[in-house]
């Protein structure tokens, strides 16, 4: 294949640039569907514009093409820097080794965010660096395409990849107006370049003849063998990168895992949370200070979709708008309740999970890193791109007080939003429906039946265990496990929990089910004069909260032994009874007096270990960069070793050793050996030019390989000399001596053959 | 010298390549000491005579072009004969007349300059057509019919024809037909001003042309040339002979391509090139050497690419050439004989 490549015009280097830029950023648009707002495609485009164009001036300034790539990546890095570096930058362009630190931490978050968000996701700012360092590192493979190897059909490749990802993510793919937008582009992309060669072609000739450029002729070996290199470095990487992920923890308190993920397997957090409390170690959650001695439940998640299996969550997606900083007021919350807000200062310990621990309701939430959002409807707080682990943040509290009576007052009115947590199965047990009969007979208001129910709960029939269930095989949350739970009477909180959730949604209150910590126990440790209130995975917990118009939801504590019984749900409490006085600094009185009282403590059993995987990835993410970088020279030594094979058993052995000697001069920065649009005769002249001076064996060696090569290839059958390894040896010895250190280097890493026959096409020049 | 060179077999081997290389050397280091400064010109002769064929020198009068005929008659020790074409010259003026001998009463066969080995016709193109087509079919036919006798002419028979540009006064061009029978088209050029110089020192007193001596012997050369017959022509050289010719035939600029008889001229032009290089097998860098004297002054290129180039197509030509073999893909061949 010969082909005519002439010096690109510094128009025409950008005109080339701009429809590559075209099509990245139309591509990129195919992400929409999965990404919330547009501020992102801006940023990509900038990212992208910055590269290719940063990679044109490049070439305005002659820098050798080899480089230009490496120059875009730099370019990129300067992007990246300028807009996610923030104070670690110098000069807020120049990376410090903080810099690299930090985008190491926004990769992982990103890596998370991904995990946990459904679409259309949340940019975030993790999220943000990962698209643009995508687009970036795009745009880099496009430029390589469209520019160094001057085959502008390739960069459908890398364009490819942002119109492909939404088809895995959600049913309908792209848009096709943007597939349009993109194949659009791409044939602009093709047409410059046509009319680029075109005059490039025409201007290369001074003299004023009519010329009809020929159209190239492209065997397809030669675009195929690239193709096929690049994808399998793409599948390479890709797959490395996947081997890296942590994977999803079974654990959802203390793994990592998304919500998605954990529940679409229809597995139930009780179950969880029984594994959890069921170990023998008490594992540090967290601990916190608060300065007004509140001992709030600490509240994780709230699941208020009961299938008569499983408690899950209701399926809504991350809200952009819900930042943490301000929370709306809680549901249902009349404007006469007394409430109250109390700072509490939470420092995460071992507690690793996408879901905050928080008071329930909170007004604001300070100093947490990442990008956390309160659900619209629980108030919980979750993670888009981050976890707990590590995490220090400041709560405030807002302490509702409500009255028996306002509770009272609530009556049974239901509004039309809070309707759908009164639903039951169809096939609620019969026992379940005579139960919650019985204690409905008793009459009042929907809050008497309440209290009414976690008083039978609560009474010397029941006692906790978190043994007995899963040894009678009832564990769970079920409408099967709450009818035997009813039997046997044994169970622990989850059971209680879900036992008071479906009794009182059968008596028509609304009910869900909150997971999370109870308040934990002080320690002997003060902070400004002030306890520090250590929780503990024995701290787990699960409790049911009942709506109540004008109140909202507010908690009760049907398990015996565990936690605090709220005031307003104490039989006989009425409007009289003083909330009890907290004075700062002493801790409230927990029924059941933990640790030391609590019966589970001396059942639990099992090993925890707090899943910290951060440490194993950056090893992991580390092996595969240095796979990555070695792969090119692995593939070289691969093929090295493929035609030295050739030789020694002669197949093909003259071709093997000709082959060989011109890619070692390709990878040595001699572009003869690159250009297999060259004869044999022609390229040893070209390098033998490149060379400069040589000694006279390296001089004979050449030309012993390449008069074997051609009687190989044109010479009488069975005239063919063995190729000669020996020959090959001095030639290689002789290049090496020849290159600059630097070449040898970029030799060995980044061996330039590997790409050599996409970029023939010297030929023209070498003859004149 | 009727038959000069037609008794071929004297017993003496064929000599082998790499004599034939080392013979070519010698003579075109023998014409060289004439002709200084134009060795390209020298070998393309050389080529030529050795894959027996037909060359056309085109140039402006007093380049060299009849002394490098000469010299290259004389190093090999050839019989030649000069024709100096005008346009009152006969056709039976180039091949022979049979006359009426008084003695014996009967007709004999008196032959033209045309009987000689090697024979130079100076400025073909000042002849009438006639006269020109009856040189050119001796060339093709190597043979002489007069009277219905067919005399055979010599082996090696090689026509060394000058041509002037066309544009000059009282020509007539040659027609395609009769182009397509020279294997190959060269130009001298203007020597470089240091040979120039040289040769006024060196013609001052005597042409040199008188004091080059054969270098290789009649026998010798037919030896020579039944050696390059030899040379071996593998598969993917001959494809790519092929395929040159027809991307002539298609190429946009021109009007008439290749001739099946411009690629088999190709193709035997370079096996004399390959074996000059003491090569027994023909390379593709063989056959791109000679690309543009064999295919050239055969093409004629449309009148819309000729645009301004007037009457003087050769420059345009040569380029379409030269561009044809850069995009043509060189056949890798088959690496399965090793």
């Amino acid at each position: 294949m010969r082909r005519d490549r002439a010096p690109l015009s510094r128009l025409q280097s950008v005109a080339l640039s701009g429809s590559a830029f075209l099509l990245l950023v139309s591509a990129v648009m195919a992400l929409g569907p999965l990404l919330a707002g547009a501020g992102w495609w801006w940023l990509c485009a900038a990212t992208a514009a910055a590269v290719l164009f940063g990679g044109a001036g490049l070439r305005a300034i002659r820098v050798p093409a080899s480089l230009v790539p490496v120059g875009e990546l730099g370019v990129l890095l300067l992007v990246l820097t300028l807009f996610f570096g923030g104070a670690s930058s110098f000069l807020l362009l120049i990376p410090t080794a903080d810099t690299f630190g930090l985008f190491g931490e926004l990769l992982g978050g990103a890596q998370r965010t991904i995990q946990q968000q459904s679409v259309p996701a949340v940019v975030v700012p993790p999220l943000a660096f990962a698209l643009a360092l995508g687009t970036g590192l795009l745009a880099v493979a496009v430029d390589l395409a469209v520019h160094t190897l001057r085959l502008p059909a390739l960069a459908a490749a890398p364009a490819m990849v942002p119109i492909l990802v939404p088809g895995f993510l959600i049913e309908d793919g792209a848009e096709v107006g943007t597939l349009v937008l993109a194949a659009a582009a791409f044939l602009l992309l093709l047409r410059v370049d046509v009319r680029v060669r075109r005059r490039a072609a025409l201007a290369q000739h001074d003299d004023d003849e009519v010329r009809i450029t020929a159209p190239q002729r492209m065997p397809i070996g030669s675009t195929l063998l690239p193709t096929v290199g690049l994808a399998a470095a793409g599948l390479v990487a890709a797959s490395l990168l996947t081997a890296s992920t942590p994977s999803v923890s079974t654990s959802l308190l203390l793994g990592t895992g998304g919500q998605g993920a954990l529940f679409a397997r229809g597995v139930s957090p009780f179950l969880d949370l029984g594994r959890d409390l069921r170990r023998p170690d008490a594992v540090p959650a967290f601990s916190y200070v608060a300065r007004d001695g509140d001992r709030p439940y600490f509240r994780l998640l709230t699941i208020d979709r009961f299938d008569g299996e499983v408690w899950g969550p209701g399926e809504r997606r991350i809200d952009g708008d819900n930042a943490v900083a301000e929370f709306p007021t809680p549901t249902g919350l009349g404007d006469e309740v007394a409430r109250s807000q109390h700072p509490i200062d939470v420092t995460v310990q071992q507690l690793r999970t996408t879901w905050l621990p928080l008071p329930y309701p909170v007004a604001s939430v300070e100093g947490l890193d990442g990008s956390w959002f309160w659900d619209r409807g629980s108030l919980a707080v979750r993670s888009a791109d981050s976890d707990t682990s590590g995490q220090q943040y400041r709560a405030t509290m807002l302490e509702i007080e409500p009255t028996a009576e306002q509770l009272r007052a609530a009556g049974d009115r239901i509004p039309e939003s809070i309707q759908e947590f009164t639903a039951l199965p169809e096939d609620v047990p019969a026992s379940i429906r005579e139960l919650a009969g019985e204690l409905g007979a008793r009459g009042g208001t929907a809050y008497d039946r309440a209290v009414a129910i976690q008083e039978y709960l609560r009474g010397a029939d029941f006692s906790y265990s978190v043994e007995a269930p899963v040894e009678e095989g009832y564990d769970g949350g079920g409408l099967d496990v709450i009818a035997e739970f009813l039997e046997q009477r044994e169970g622990y909180c989850v059971h209680f929990a879900s036992t008071m959730a479906v009794l009182a949604r059968e008596l028509g209150i609304p009910s869900r089910i909150s997971v999370g910590y109870t308040a934990g126990t002080p320690t002997t440790k003060r902070v400004e004069n002030v306890s520090v209130v250590q929780v503990d995975s024995q701290d787990l917990h699960a409790w049911p909260e009942l709506y109540f118009q004008g109140v909202g939801w507010v908690p009760f504590e049907p398990t015996p032994g565990r936690g605090t019984v709220p005031d307003y749900s104490r039989p006989g409490a009425s409007e009289t009874a003083p909330a009890p006085e907290r004075v700062p600094g002493t801790p409230a009185p927990t029924p059941g007096a933990r640790p030391d009282l609590d019966p589970e403590r001396q059942l639990s059993g099992g090993r925890t270990s707090a899943a910290t995987n951060d440490p194993a990835v950056w090893p992991l993410v580390a092996l595969a960069l240095v796979v990555l970088l070695l792969l090119p020279a692995a593939v070289r030594s691969w093929v090295r070793r493929v035609r030295v094979r050739r030789i020694r058993r002669g197949d093909r052995g003259a071709d093997a050793a000709w082959r060989e000697a011109m890619a070692t001069a390709s990878d040595l920065g001699f572009p003869a050996g690159a250009d297999d649009a060259l004869t044999p005769r022609e390229a040893a002249e070209a390098l033998l030019d490149e060379l400069g001076g040589v000694d006279e064996g390296a001089r004979r060696a050449l030309h012993a390989l390449r008069d074997s090569v051609e009687r190989a290839r044109y010479g009488p059958p069975g005239t063919a000399a063995p190729a000669s390894e020996e020959a090959l040896v001095e030639l290689v010895a002789a290049l090496r001596a020849v290159a600059s250190p630097v070449a040898r280097w970029r030799a060995r890493l980044l061996p330039a053959s590997l790409l050599d026959t996409a970029r023939a096409g010297r030929r023209a020049a070498a003859r004149a | 010298m009727s038959e000069a060179g037609a008794a071929t077999m004297t017993g003496m081997p064929d000599p082998g390549i790499d004599e034939v290389g080392a013979r070519a050397a010698a003579i075109v280091e023998n014409v060289e000491t004439v002709i200084s400064g134009k060795r390209d010109a020298v070998v393309a002769a050389l080529t030529v005579l050795l894959a027996e064929g037909h060359l056309l020198i085109e140039d402006v009068p007093g380049v060299g072009k009849t002394m490098l005929a000469r010299s290259l008659a004389r190093s090999v020790d050839l019989t030649v004969s000069r024709i100096q074409f005008t346009p009152d010259l006969l056709p039976s003026d180039v091949t022979g007349v049979s006359v009426f001998d008084q003695s014996s009463r009967s007709f004999t066969f008196k032959p033209g300059p045309v009987f000689a080995n090697l024979v130079i016709g100076d400025e073909i193109n000042r002849a009438s057509p006639k006269t020109q087509s009856a040189l050119l079919e001796c060339m093709e036919e190597h043979q002489v019919t007069a009277d219905g006798v067919t005399h055979r002419l010599g082996r090696p028979f090689v026509v060394v024809a000058t041509q002037n540009p066309v544009e000059m006064e009282g020509t007539y061009p040659l027609p395609e037909a009769q182009r397509d029978r020279f294997m190959a088209r060269i130009s001298m050029g203007y020597p470089a001003q240091a040979d120039e110089l040289a040769m006024l020192s060196t013609r001052e007193t005597a042409s040199p042309i008188e004091l080059v001596d054969p270098v290789v012997g009649l026998e010798e050369l037919q030896g020579m040339i039944r050696t390059v017959s030899r040379v071996f022509t593998s598969a993917p050289v001959k494809e790519y002979a092929v395929e040159l010719a027809r991307a002539t035939r298609d190429d946009r600029q021109l009007r008439l391509g290749a001739s099946p008889r411009a690629t088999l001229q190709l193709v035997r032009a370079a096996k004399a090139h390959a074996a000059m290089h003491g090569r027994d097998f023909v390379l593709p860098d063989d056959i791109d050497a000679l690309a543009v004297p064999v295919l050239a002054h055969r093409l004629v290129p449309t009148s819309r690419a000729l645009g301004s180039h007037d009457h003087d197509s050769g420059p345009l030509i040569d380029a379409v050439v030269r561009r044809i073999v850069a995009d043509t893909p060189v056949p890798i061949g088959s690496a399965r004989r090793d």
